[in-house]
């Protein structure tokens, strides 16, 4: 006879930090999941009684049987002094860049805007859509378009006009990616990052600076 | 005692102004620049800055655990699902042909995806 919950620390066959649960149709359940989607259940309700906790289990557990998600590795991995790291400089960058947006917005309208491309270092999905999502958050550029096959992004840059600008687009997202991969990444693309980054090549048809 | 809970006080309601009044910029930054792209920097950027300084206020005058995870909650999400949205606006845009090439210096993009047709 199957047992109805199977633990994957006694069985070998399951992902790491997963449950397996039911009798006949068995789905895998993804315990940090869970536990992030049961926190969040707890903070919505904003108090921390035993009963929030019991209906949170229930619901996310119920989601994550209604909802599954497919059985990939993300590549997650969680270093707290990096993200520490990122979380300041994100906030730093975002002060002293808040005084640039506003004089854009109100003395430098004649300023030509670009769209550069930006290749990174990083080639797993996870890094990337996260780089992407730090970058969209310090002003500088918006992400247009990312590429996954040769792991590109696209930016709208404001300030065109001068090359120094653009370089030091170029430079702040390479920074950003390697803060972001220091925070969430694997040993693998931690390395990866600490090399210098990738020439230019996708960028040969621009006009040189 | 109270003389800190006064100057928690104020620092908190000087937060939220602070963070209404960037705001309020970018809402003017989208009437005042011209395209598409221009308009998704100042609509999301100063949004998300005031945000968090709006946050930040609230957190200084609530000043309980529980509160303080909440609104942290709420960054995060904002931090995240910010960026997603406005990325889908300028790509659609983009590929719809909403932008105005000339206004452009130059754009690398426009070649990859010539290329890739």
């Amino acid at each position: 006879m199957k047992r109805i919950l199977r633990l994957s620390f006694r069985n070998a066959d399951l992902p790491p930090l997963s449950a397996e649960f039911g009798t006949r149709r068995r789905r895998v359940l993804d315990l940090p999941l869970i536990a992030w989607l049961t926190l969040i259940w707890v903070l919505l309700w904003s108090t921390l009684t035993w009963a929030n906790v019991i209906t949170g289990l229930v619901v996310s557990v119920a989601v994550c049987l209604a909802f599954p998600l497919p059985r990939v590795d993300l590549g997650l991995r969680l270093h707290p002094w990096g993200i520490l790291h990122l979380a300041v400089y994100l906030l730093h960058d975002m002060y002293t860049s808040g005084v640039k947006v506003t004089r854009q917005i109100f003395f430098g309208l004649p300023h030509r805007a670009a769209v550069i491309g930006v290749p990174l270092r990083c080639r797993s999905d996870l890094m990337l859509a996260a780089t992407a999502v730090a970058v969209s958050n310090v002003p500088g550029g918006s992400i247009i378009e990312v590429r996954r096959a040769t792991a590109t992004v696209f930016l709208h840059v404001l300030d065109a006009d001068r090359p120094e600008e653009l370089e030091a687009a170029r430079r702040q997202v390479w920074r950003i990616e390697e803060l972001t991969v220091r925070a969430f990444g694997t040993p693998d693309e931690i390395a990866r990052v600490a090399g210098p980054p990738p020439p230019p090549q996708l960028a040969a048809g621009r006009p040189a600076p | 005692m109270s003389l800190w809970l006064q100057i928690v006080d104020t620092a908190g309601a000087a937060l939220l102004l602070i963070g209404a009044a960037i705001c309020l910029l970018g809402v003017i930054g989208m009437i005042r620049l011209p395209d598409v792209l221009s308009r998704s920097h100042a609509a999301t950027k100063p949004q998300t800055l005031g945000m968090i300084l709006v946050l930040a206020g609230v957190a200084l005058r609530l000043r309980s655990g529980m509160d303080l995870a909440t609104l942290g909650l709420i960054a995060f999400f904002q931090m995240l699902t910010g960026p997603v949205a406005s990325h889908l606006v300028a790509r659609s845009a983009y590929r719809t042909g909403q932008i105005d090439h000339d206004e452009l210096l130059f754009d690398e993009l426009d070649e990859q995806l010539t290329d890739g047709r």
